[in-house]
Protein backbone atom coordinates (compact mmCIF):
# COMPACT_ATOMS: atom_id res chain seq x y z
CA UNK A 1 0.00 0.00 0.00
CA UNK A 2 2.43 2.24 0.94
CA UNK A 3 6.55 1.77 -0.81
CA UNK A 4 9.37 3.81 0.10
CA UNK A 5 12.66 3.44 -1.75
CA UNK A 6 15.40 5.29 -0.88
CA UNK A 7 13.84 8.88 -0.35
CA UNK A 8 16.05 11.64 0.54
CA UNK A 9 15.27 14.82 1.98
CA UNK A 10 18.25 17.99 1.76
CA UNK A 11 17.59 21.35 3.38
CA UNK A 12 20.59 22.73 2.04
CA UNK A 13 23.68 21.41 3.83
CA UNK A 14 21.34 19.66 6.47
CA UNK A 15 20.15 16.27 5.59
CA UNK A 16 16.67 15.46 7.11
CA UNK A 17 16.29 12.10 5.55
CA UNK A 18 19.14 9.90 4.27
CA UNK A 19 18.15 7.26 1.86
CA UNK A 20 15.05 5.63 3.79
CA UNK A 21 13.42 2.75 2.46
CA UNK A 22 10.53 0.94 4.44
CA UNK A 23 6.85 -0.90 3.38
CA UNK A 24 3.20 -0.93 4.83
CA UNK A 25 1.03 -3.41 3.86
CA UNK A 26 -2.72 -2.58 3.43
CA UNK A 27 -4.38 -2.84 6.64
CA UNK A 28 -1.03 -2.55 9.01
CA UNK A 29 -0.26 0.38 11.92
CA UNK A 30 2.97 1.33 11.15
CA UNK A 31 4.39 2.65 14.16
CA UNK A 32 7.03 5.46 13.13
CA UNK A 33 9.42 5.64 15.83
CA UNK A 34 12.11 8.36 16.31
CA UNK A 35 14.27 10.94 18.24
CA UNK A 36 13.37 14.07 18.38
CA UNK A 37 14.60 15.21 14.65
CA UNK A 38 15.17 12.01 13.57
CA UNK A 39 13.20 12.76 10.20
CA UNK A 40 9.60 11.48 10.86
CA UNK A 41 7.52 14.41 10.20
CA UNK A 42 9.90 15.68 7.03
CA UNK A 43 9.38 11.71 5.75
CA UNK A 44 5.38 11.66 6.46
CA UNK A 45 5.62 15.42 4.80
CA UNK A 46 6.58 13.74 1.95
CA UNK A 47 4.40 10.91 1.52
CA UNK A 48 1.46 13.14 1.90
CA UNK A 49 2.77 15.94 -1.15
CA UNK A 50 3.58 18.34 1.26
CA UNK A 51 6.89 18.50 0.11
CA UNK A 52 9.04 17.45 -2.55
CA UNK A 53 11.90 14.61 -1.71
CA UNK A 54 15.12 15.56 -2.98
CA UNK A 55 15.90 12.02 -4.56
CA UNK A 56 14.40 8.88 -4.15
CA UNK A 57 10.95 6.80 -5.09
CA UNK A 58 7.66 6.60 -2.83
CA UNK A 59 4.20 5.01 -3.93
CA UNK A 60 0.81 5.64 -1.97
CA UNK A 61 -1.84 3.41 -2.25
CA UNK A 62 -0.45 2.29 -5.94
CA UNK A 63 0.49 5.57 -7.03
CA UNK A 64 3.68 7.62 -7.18
CA UNK A 65 3.72 10.53 -4.90
CA UNK A 66 5.55 12.70 -7.54
CA UNK A 67 4.14 11.79 -10.27
CA UNK A 68 0.89 11.54 -9.68
CA UNK A 69 0.20 13.65 -6.48
CA UNK A 70 -3.81 14.33 -7.11
CA UNK A 71 -4.45 10.73 -7.01
CA UNK A 72 -2.33 10.38 -4.00
CA UNK A 73 -4.01 13.07 -2.35
CA UNK A 74 -7.39 11.96 -3.07
CA UNK A 75 -6.75 8.66 -0.81
CA UNK A 76 -4.63 9.82 1.93
CA UNK A 77 -5.59 11.53 5.28
CA UNK A 78 -2.89 13.67 6.81
CA UNK A 79 -2.47 14.98 10.47
CA UNK A 80 -0.07 17.31 10.44
CA UNK A 81 2.78 17.98 13.47
CA UNK A 82 0.56 20.86 13.76
CA UNK A 83 -2.91 21.07 13.46
CA UNK A 84 -4.09 22.66 10.26
CA UNK A 85 -6.63 25.04 11.79
CA UNK A 86 -8.12 28.19 10.81
CA UNK A 87 -8.39 29.86 13.59
CA UNK A 88 -11.16 32.20 12.62
CA UNK A 89 -13.88 29.32 11.47
CA UNK A 90 -15.90 27.59 13.56
CA UNK A 91 -15.25 23.28 13.84
CA UNK A 92 -18.90 22.75 11.57
CA UNK A 93 -17.70 25.65 8.79
CA UNK A 94 -14.05 24.22 9.12
CA UNK A 95 -15.09 20.72 8.21
CA UNK A 96 -17.55 21.71 5.64
CA UNK A 97 -14.57 23.63 3.64
CA UNK A 98 -12.18 20.64 4.16
CA UNK A 99 -15.00 17.71 3.22
CA UNK A 100 -15.30 20.51 -0.07
CA UNK A 101 -12.00 20.40 -1.17
CA UNK A 102 -11.60 16.81 -0.37
CA UNK A 103 -14.99 16.29 -3.33
CA UNK A 104 -17.30 15.39 -0.67
CA UNK A 105 -21.02 16.64 -1.92
CA UNK A 106 -24.59 16.81 -0.44
CA UNK A 107 -25.74 14.30 1.78
CA UNK A 108 -22.23 12.32 1.63
CA UNK A 109 -20.86 15.46 2.74
CA UNK A 110 -23.34 15.85 5.96
CA UNK A 111 -22.97 12.09 7.03
CA UNK A 112 -19.15 12.44 7.15
CA UNK A 113 -18.75 15.56 8.75
CA UNK A 114 -21.52 14.41 11.20
CA UNK A 115 -19.36 11.01 11.48
CA UNK A 116 -16.11 12.43 12.38
CA UNK A 117 -17.68 15.02 14.57
CA UNK A 118 -19.32 11.81 16.69
CA UNK A 119 -15.82 9.94 16.50
CA UNK A 120 -13.62 13.04 17.72
CA UNK A 121 -15.86 13.93 20.25
CA UNK A 122 -16.52 17.35 18.94
CA UNK A 123 -20.15 17.56 19.70
CA UNK A 124 -19.42 19.96 22.29
CA UNK A 125 -17.81 22.41 20.41
CA UNK A 126 -18.97 22.04 17.32
CA UNK A 127 -19.75 25.46 16.74
CA UNK A 128 -16.88 27.28 18.95
CA UNK A 129 -14.51 29.22 16.61
CA UNK A 130 -11.27 27.04 16.24
CA UNK A 131 -9.13 30.03 17.81
CA UNK A 132 -10.80 29.69 20.90
CA UNK A 133 -10.54 25.79 21.28
CA UNK A 134 -8.09 24.05 24.17
CA UNK A 135 -4.76 22.18 22.74
CA UNK A 136 -6.41 18.71 22.80
CA UNK A 137 -9.47 20.20 20.88
CA UNK A 138 -7.34 21.26 18.31
CA UNK A 139 -5.44 18.35 18.06
CA UNK A 140 -9.35 16.29 17.59
CA UNK A 141 -10.27 18.52 15.26
CA UNK A 142 -7.53 18.82 13.05
CA UNK A 143 -7.50 14.27 13.54
CA UNK A 144 -11.17 14.44 12.46
CA UNK A 145 -10.18 16.81 9.07
CA UNK A 146 -7.98 13.92 8.21
CA UNK A 147 -10.87 11.26 8.85
CA UNK A 148 -13.50 12.95 6.42
CA UNK A 149 -14.05 10.76 3.17
CA UNK A 150 -12.67 7.32 4.52
CA UNK A 151 -9.62 7.89 2.89
CA UNK A 152 -7.71 4.28 2.84
CA UNK A 153 -3.93 5.49 3.83
CA UNK A 154 -4.02 7.26 7.07
CA UNK A 155 -0.36 9.20 7.94
CA UNK A 156 -0.97 10.66 11.74
CA UNK A 157 1.92 12.69 13.26
CA UNK A 158 1.88 12.61 16.73
CA UNK A 159 -2.47 12.33 17.02
CA UNK A 160 -2.35 11.78 20.35
CA UNK A 161 0.04 14.52 22.03
CA UNK A 162 -1.76 17.26 24.18
CA UNK A 163 -4.82 14.62 24.74
CA UNK A 164 -6.37 14.35 27.87
CA UNK A 165 -6.00 10.50 29.54
CA UNK A 166 -9.94 9.27 28.07
CA UNK A 167 -9.30 11.03 24.62
CA UNK A 168 -5.81 9.04 24.45
CA UNK A 169 -7.75 6.03 24.98
CA UNK A 170 -10.80 6.83 22.44
CA UNK A 171 -8.37 8.36 19.98
CA UNK A 172 -6.38 4.49 20.53
CA UNK A 173 -9.61 2.36 20.17
CA UNK A 174 -10.51 4.75 17.14
CA UNK A 175 -7.24 3.90 15.41
CA UNK A 176 -7.30 0.45 16.27
CA UNK A 177 -10.76 0.43 14.88
CA UNK A 178 -9.58 2.04 11.53
CA UNK A 179 -6.83 -0.45 11.35
CA UNK A 180 -9.20 -3.43 9.77
CA UNK A 181 -9.72 -1.61 6.69
CA UNK A 182 -7.58 1.12 6.36
CA UNK A 183 -3.15 1.70 6.13
CA UNK A 184 -1.91 3.24 8.70
CA UNK A 185 1.34 4.94 9.84
CA UNK A 186 1.45 6.41 13.07
CA UNK A 187 4.24 9.01 14.11
CA UNK A 188 4.55 8.74 18.07
CA UNK A 189 6.22 9.18 20.99
CA UNK A 190 4.14 7.26 23.23
CA UNK A 191 5.64 3.53 22.94
CA UNK A 192 2.76 2.09 25.47
CA UNK A 193 0.54 3.41 21.86
CA UNK A 194 3.26 1.60 19.84
CA UNK A 195 2.46 -1.42 21.73
CA UNK A 196 -1.02 -1.64 21.66
CA UNK A 197 -1.07 -0.76 18.00
CA UNK A 198 1.05 -1.60 15.85
CA UNK A 199 2.50 -5.05 14.55
CA UNK A 200 5.26 -3.75 12.76
CA UNK A 201 7.92 -0.72 13.46
CA UNK A 202 10.22 1.80 12.13
CA UNK A 203 12.62 3.84 14.11
CA UNK A 204 14.92 6.18 12.23
CA UNK A 205 17.49 7.81 13.70
CA UNK A 206 19.82 10.56 12.38
CA UNK A 207 17.48 10.51 8.88
CA UNK A 208 18.03 6.77 8.26
CA UNK A 209 16.33 3.34 9.40
CA UNK A 210 17.56 1.62 12.71
CA UNK A 211 15.16 -0.88 12.58
CA UNK A 212 12.01 -1.84 10.43
CA UNK A 213 11.14 -5.23 12.59
CA UNK A 214 7.37 -6.63 13.69
CA UNK A 215 7.02 -5.60 17.85
CA UNK A 216 7.46 -9.25 18.65
CA UNK A 217 10.94 -9.23 17.75
CA UNK A 218 11.77 -6.03 18.88
CA UNK A 219 10.73 -6.82 21.91
CA UNK A 220 11.98 -10.59 21.93
CA UNK A 221 13.55 -11.81 24.87
CA UNK A 222 11.84 -9.82 27.69
CA UNK A 223 13.28 -6.41 26.46
CA UNK A 224 11.13 -3.75 26.33
CA UNK A 225 10.18 -1.52 23.63
CA UNK A 226 11.92 1.17 25.54
CA UNK A 227 15.59 -0.43 25.73
CA UNK A 228 15.39 -1.29 22.21
CA UNK A 229 14.73 2.21 21.61
CA UNK A 230 17.58 3.54 23.38
CA UNK A 231 20.09 1.15 22.42
CA UNK A 232 19.45 1.81 18.88
CA UNK A 233 19.11 5.43 18.82
CA UNK A 234 22.31 6.19 21.48
CA UNK A 235 25.28 6.49 18.69
CA UNK B 1 -14.31 24.46 -10.10
CA UNK B 2 -15.47 23.23 -7.28
CA UNK B 3 -12.63 23.38 -5.49
CA UNK B 4 -12.55 27.08 -6.79
CA UNK B 5 -15.96 27.81 -5.29
CA UNK B 6 -14.80 25.76 -1.90
CA UNK B 7 -11.55 28.05 -1.25
CA UNK B 8 -14.12 31.32 -2.39
CA UNK B 9 -16.85 30.60 0.24
CA UNK B 10 -13.89 29.60 2.82
CA UNK B 11 -12.20 33.29 1.57
CA UNK B 12 -14.63 35.10 2.21
CA UNK B 13 -16.16 33.24 5.59
CA UNK B 14 -12.66 34.60 6.82
CA UNK B 15 -12.94 38.00 5.24
CA UNK B 16 -16.43 38.73 7.20
CA UNK B 17 -15.02 36.58 10.49
CA UNK B 18 -12.08 38.38 10.97
CA UNK B 19 -14.27 41.93 10.17
CA UNK B 20 -11.49 42.71 7.71
CA UNK B 21 -14.28 43.16 5.18
CA UNK B 22 -16.34 45.68 7.39
CA UNK B 23 -13.44 47.58 7.84
CA UNK B 24 -12.49 48.00 4.30
CA UNK B 25 -16.14 49.01 3.99
CA UNK B 26 -15.73 51.33 6.82
CA UNK B 27 -12.82 53.06 5.65
CA UNK B 28 -13.45 53.32 2.39
CA UNK B 29 -16.85 55.02 2.88
CA UNK B 30 -15.40 57.29 5.21
CA UNK B 31 -12.84 58.55 2.99
CA UNK B 32 -14.79 58.51 -0.30
CA UNK B 33 -17.49 60.34 1.69
CA UNK B 34 -15.56 63.39 2.88
CA UNK B 35 -14.13 63.57 -0.57
CA UNK B 36 -17.49 63.80 -1.88
CA UNK B 37 -18.87 66.60 0.58
CA UNK B 38 -15.60 68.59 -0.72
CA UNK B 39 -15.93 68.28 -3.94
CA UNK B 40 -20.08 68.92 -4.14
CA UNK B 41 -19.43 71.89 -1.44
CA UNK B 42 -16.67 73.43 -4.17
CA UNK B 43 -19.20 72.33 -7.52
CA UNK B 44 -21.75 74.29 -5.13
CA UNK B 45 -19.64 77.48 -4.60
CA UNK B 46 -18.40 77.98 -8.06
CA UNK B 47 -22.07 77.36 -9.60
CA UNK B 48 -23.58 80.34 -6.74
CA UNK B 49 -20.42 82.30 -7.90
CA UNK B 50 -20.92 82.03 -11.54
CA UNK B 51 -24.73 82.75 -11.51
CA UNK B 52 -23.68 86.19 -10.36
CA UNK B 53 -20.52 86.69 -12.17
CA UNK B 54 -20.51 85.11 -15.37
CA UNK B 55 -24.12 83.41 -16.18
CA UNK B 56 -23.18 82.33 -19.60
CA UNK B 57 -20.36 79.80 -18.24
CA UNK B 58 -23.44 78.05 -16.36
CA UNK B 59 -24.12 75.82 -19.42
CA UNK B 60 -20.66 74.35 -19.31
CA UNK B 61 -21.28 73.45 -15.56
CA UNK B 62 -22.33 70.06 -14.88
CA UNK B 63 -22.49 67.83 -11.99
CA UNK B 64 -21.12 64.34 -14.14
CA UNK B 65 -17.68 66.15 -14.77
CA UNK B 66 -17.24 68.54 -12.33
CA UNK B 67 -18.32 66.49 -9.22
CA UNK B 68 -18.19 62.80 -9.99
CA UNK B 69 -15.10 62.00 -12.62
CA UNK B 70 -12.94 63.94 -9.73
CA UNK B 71 -14.56 61.36 -6.79
CA UNK B 72 -13.84 58.58 -9.23
CA UNK B 73 -10.23 59.80 -8.92
CA UNK B 74 -9.82 60.12 -5.43
CA UNK B 75 -11.73 57.03 -4.93
CA UNK B 76 -8.95 55.38 -7.10
CA UNK B 77 -6.31 57.09 -4.73
CA UNK B 78 -7.58 55.31 -1.86
CA UNK B 79 -7.88 52.14 -2.89
CA UNK B 80 -3.77 51.79 -3.28
CA UNK B 81 -4.14 52.68 1.08
CA UNK B 82 -7.06 49.63 1.15
CA UNK B 83 -6.03 47.37 -1.07
CA UNK B 84 -3.18 45.98 0.90
CA UNK B 85 -4.98 45.00 3.83
CA UNK B 86 -7.94 42.80 1.44
CA UNK B 87 -4.81 41.04 0.43
CA UNK B 88 -1.93 40.87 3.18
CA UNK B 89 -3.74 37.79 4.70
CA UNK B 90 -4.60 35.63 1.83
CA UNK B 91 -1.40 33.20 1.43
CA UNK B 92 0.82 34.89 4.12
CA UNK B 93 -1.43 33.94 6.88
CA UNK B 94 -1.70 30.21 5.72
CA UNK B 95 1.80 29.87 5.48
CA UNK B 96 2.20 31.18 9.00
CA UNK B 97 -0.25 28.76 10.46
CA UNK B 98 0.29 26.20 8.77
CA UNK B 99 -2.64 25.63 7.03
CA UNK B 100 -1.23 25.93 3.36
CA UNK B 101 -0.28 22.41 3.75
CA UNK B 102 -4.07 21.80 4.66
CA UNK B 103 -4.38 22.88 0.87
CA UNK B 104 -1.01 21.23 -0.37
CA UNK B 105 -1.97 17.86 0.59
CA UNK B 106 -5.92 18.29 -0.53
CA UNK B 107 -6.58 17.37 -4.37
CA UNK B 108 -6.33 21.08 -5.22
CA UNK B 109 -4.38 22.71 -7.61
CA UNK B 110 -2.16 25.51 -7.57
CA UNK B 111 -3.96 27.29 -9.90
CA UNK B 112 -7.20 26.37 -8.20
CA UNK B 113 -5.95 27.90 -4.50
CA UNK B 114 -5.09 31.15 -6.74
CA UNK B 115 -8.00 31.57 -8.42
CA UNK B 116 -10.51 30.61 -5.64
CA UNK B 117 -8.47 33.74 -3.24
CA UNK B 118 -8.82 35.73 -6.04
CA UNK B 119 -11.99 35.68 -6.57
CA UNK B 120 -13.17 36.36 -2.85
CA UNK B 121 -10.89 39.24 -2.85
CA UNK B 122 -12.66 40.55 -5.84
CA UNK B 123 -16.30 39.76 -4.26
CA UNK B 124 -15.26 42.15 -1.36
CA UNK B 125 -13.85 44.57 -3.80
CA UNK B 126 -16.91 44.26 -5.89
CA UNK B 127 -19.02 45.51 -2.71
CA UNK B 128 -16.65 47.92 -1.78
CA UNK B 129 -17.03 49.86 -5.25
CA UNK B 130 -20.57 49.17 -5.27
CA UNK B 131 -20.75 51.25 -1.97
CA UNK B 132 -19.77 54.35 -4.17
CA UNK B 133 -23.55 54.01 -5.90
CA UNK B 134 -24.81 56.17 -2.82
CA UNK B 135 -23.38 59.09 -4.23
CA UNK B 136 -25.00 59.43 -7.75
CA UNK B 137 -28.23 57.98 -6.01
CA UNK B 138 -28.18 60.62 -3.64
CA UNK B 139 -27.47 63.25 -5.77
CA UNK B 140 -30.37 61.97 -8.54
CA UNK B 141 -32.92 61.80 -5.46
CA UNK B 142 -32.49 65.07 -4.92
CA UNK B 143 -31.29 66.93 -8.39
CA UNK B 144 -33.62 68.07 -10.90
CA UNK B 145 -33.92 65.53 -14.20
CA UNK B 146 -30.73 64.62 -15.72
CA UNK B 147 -28.68 65.53 -13.52
CA UNK B 148 -26.65 62.53 -13.97
CA UNK B 149 -25.27 60.59 -16.65
CA UNK B 150 -25.54 56.87 -15.82
CA UNK B 151 -23.65 55.92 -18.40
CA UNK B 152 -20.58 57.80 -16.77
CA UNK B 153 -21.19 56.30 -13.19
CA UNK B 154 -20.94 53.21 -14.77
CA UNK B 155 -17.83 53.38 -16.82
CA UNK B 156 -16.31 55.36 -13.60
CA UNK B 157 -17.32 52.32 -11.20
CA UNK B 158 -15.53 49.93 -14.23
CA UNK B 159 -12.73 52.27 -13.98
CA UNK B 160 -12.57 51.85 -10.09
CA UNK B 161 -12.64 48.18 -9.61
CA UNK B 162 -10.54 47.05 -12.71
CA UNK B 163 -8.32 48.91 -10.98
CA UNK B 164 -9.35 47.24 -7.49
CA UNK B 165 -9.17 44.01 -9.62
CA UNK B 166 -5.38 44.83 -10.35
CA UNK B 167 -4.24 46.23 -6.97
CA UNK B 168 -5.34 42.88 -5.23
CA UNK B 169 -3.88 40.89 -7.93
CA UNK B 170 -0.66 42.28 -6.90
CA UNK B 171 -1.46 42.55 -3.76
CA UNK B 172 -2.08 38.27 -3.54
CA UNK B 173 1.12 38.08 -5.42
CA UNK B 174 3.07 39.99 -2.43
CA UNK B 175 1.11 38.14 0.37
CA UNK B 176 2.47 34.86 -1.13
CA UNK B 177 6.22 36.10 -0.96
CA UNK B 178 6.01 36.23 2.70
CA UNK B 179 5.03 34.66 6.43
CA UNK B 180 4.29 37.91 7.59
CA UNK B 181 1.12 40.09 6.87
CA UNK B 182 2.44 43.12 7.55
CA UNK B 183 5.35 42.56 5.61
CA UNK B 184 3.24 41.66 2.95
CA UNK B 185 0.37 44.76 3.35
CA UNK B 186 3.45 47.02 3.31
CA UNK B 187 5.14 45.78 0.55
CA UNK B 188 1.97 45.90 -1.62
CA UNK B 189 1.56 49.39 -0.18
CA UNK B 190 5.04 50.80 -2.17
CA UNK B 191 4.34 48.70 -5.09
CA UNK B 192 1.19 50.39 -5.59
CA UNK B 193 2.39 53.60 -4.53
CA UNK B 194 5.29 53.29 -6.73
CA UNK B 195 2.49 52.96 -9.68
CA UNK B 196 0.69 55.82 -8.54
CA UNK B 197 3.90 57.98 -8.42
CA UNK B 198 5.15 56.96 -11.54
CA UNK B 199 2.62 58.85 -13.20
CA UNK B 200 3.89 62.36 -11.52
CA UNK B 201 7.14 61.45 -12.92
CA UNK B 202 5.61 61.33 -16.47
CA UNK B 203 3.91 64.85 -15.67
CA UNK B 204 7.41 66.32 -15.29
CA UNK B 205 9.11 64.66 -17.70
CA UNK B 206 8.56 65.21 -21.86
CA UNK B 207 8.38 63.10 -25.44
CA UNK B 208 8.69 59.15 -25.34
CA UNK B 209 9.24 59.69 -21.40
CA UNK B 210 6.17 61.04 -20.94
CA UNK B 211 4.38 58.58 -23.02
CA UNK B 212 5.79 55.68 -21.15
CA UNK B 213 5.88 56.80 -17.61
CA UNK B 214 2.41 57.73 -17.78
CA UNK B 215 1.57 54.44 -19.30
CA UNK B 216 2.70 53.02 -16.73
CA UNK B 217 0.92 54.28 -13.76
CA UNK B 218 -2.11 52.73 -12.81
CA UNK B 219 -4.00 55.70 -11.91
CA UNK B 220 -3.63 57.27 -14.86
CA UNK B 221 -5.85 54.92 -16.62
CA UNK B 222 -8.95 55.20 -14.58
CA UNK B 223 -8.90 59.36 -16.37
CA UNK B 224 -10.87 57.57 -19.46
CA UNK B 225 -13.80 55.86 -17.13
CA UNK B 226 -13.91 59.03 -15.16
CA UNK B 227 -15.17 60.75 -18.11
CA UNK B 228 -17.19 58.20 -19.51
CA UNK B 229 -14.94 56.61 -22.10
CA UNK B 230 -13.73 52.73 -22.28
CA UNK B 231 -10.23 52.69 -23.96
CA UNK B 232 -8.83 49.67 -25.19
CA UNK B 233 -5.67 50.83 -24.15
CA UNK B 234 -6.46 50.81 -20.91
CA UNK B 235 -8.51 47.79 -20.50
CA UNK B 236 -5.61 46.26 -21.68
CA UNK B 237 -3.46 47.61 -18.96
CA UNK B 238 -6.07 46.22 -16.09
CA UNK B 239 -5.69 42.87 -18.02
CA UNK B 240 -2.35 42.41 -17.97
CA UNK B 241 -1.87 43.14 -14.55
CA UNK B 242 -4.31 41.20 -13.51
CA UNK B 243 -3.10 38.17 -15.24
CA UNK B 244 0.80 38.97 -14.46
CA UNK B 245 -0.75 39.14 -10.45
CA UNK B 246 -2.66 35.74 -11.00
CA UNK B 247 0.52 34.27 -12.65
CA UNK B 248 3.11 35.09 -10.91
CA UNK B 249 1.00 33.95 -7.67
CA UNK B 250 0.28 30.37 -9.18
CA UNK B 251 4.02 30.09 -9.92
CA UNK B 252 5.25 31.42 -6.11
CA UNK B 253 2.43 29.00 -5.27
CA UNK B 254 4.15 26.04 -6.86
CA UNK B 255 7.75 27.02 -5.68
CA UNK B 256 6.25 27.39 -2.04
CA UNK B 257 5.51 23.59 -2.84
CA UNK B 258 8.60 23.18 -3.78
CA UNK B 259 10.67 23.55 -0.34
N1 LIG C 1 11.81 23.54 6.74
C1 LIG C 1 12.97 23.10 7.25
N2 LIG C 1 14.12 23.75 6.98
C2 LIG C 1 15.30 23.30 7.45
N3 LIG C 1 15.43 22.22 8.23
C3 LIG C 1 14.33 21.52 8.55
C4 LIG C 1 13.04 21.92 8.08
N4 LIG C 1 12.12 21.04 8.54
C5 LIG C 1 12.81 20.15 9.28
N5 LIG C 1 14.13 20.43 9.29
C6 LIG C 1 15.17 19.63 9.96
O1 LIG C 1 15.06 18.30 9.55
C7 LIG C 1 15.35 17.43 10.63
C8 LIG C 1 14.23 16.44 10.80
O2 LIG C 1 13.08 17.13 11.30
P1 LIG C 1 11.68 16.41 11.54
O3 LIG C 1 10.71 17.48 11.85
O4 LIG C 1 11.39 15.52 10.41
O5 LIG C 1 11.96 15.55 12.84
P2 LIG C 1 10.94 14.62 13.64
O6 LIG C 1 11.50 13.25 13.57
O7 LIG C 1 9.57 14.84 13.21
O8 LIG C 1 11.16 15.18 15.13
P3 LIG C 1 10.09 15.38 16.32
O9 LIG C 1 10.06 14.09 17.05
O10 LIG C 1 10.73 16.45 17.15
O11 LIG C 1 8.80 15.77 15.73
C9 LIG C 1 15.59 18.30 11.84
O12 LIG C 1 16.98 18.42 12.03
C10 LIG C 1 15.00 19.63 11.46
O13 LIG C 1 15.69 20.67 12.07
MG1 LIG D 1 7.86 15.49 14.06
Amino acid sequence: MIEVTNLVKRYRDLVAVDGISFKVEKGEVLGFLGPNGAGKTTTMRILTGASPATSGKALVAGFDVFEQPLEVKRRVGYLPEQPPLYDDLDTRSYLQFVARIKGLRGEKQKNEIERVIAACNLESVRRRRLGELSKGFRQRVGLAQALLGDPEVLILDEPTIGLDPNQIVEVRTLIQKLAEKHTVILSTHYLPEVIQLCKRVVIVHRGRIAANDTLENLTAGGRSLEQTFYDLTQQ
Amino acid sequence: MRNVFAIVRKELLQYFTTSVAYWVFAVFSLVTSFFFIRILTFFQRSIMLNSQMRPQMLQYMNFTDQVLAPLFYNAAVILIFVAPFLTMRLIAEERRARTFDLLLTNPVTPFQIALGKYLASLVVLLVMVLLTLVYPLLVSAYAEVGAVAWSTVFTGLLGIFLLGASFTAIGMFVSSLTQSQVVAAFLTFLVLLLLWVVGWAGADNAGLAREILTGLSAIEHIRGFAKGVIDLKDLAYYASLIGLGLFFTHRSIETLRWR
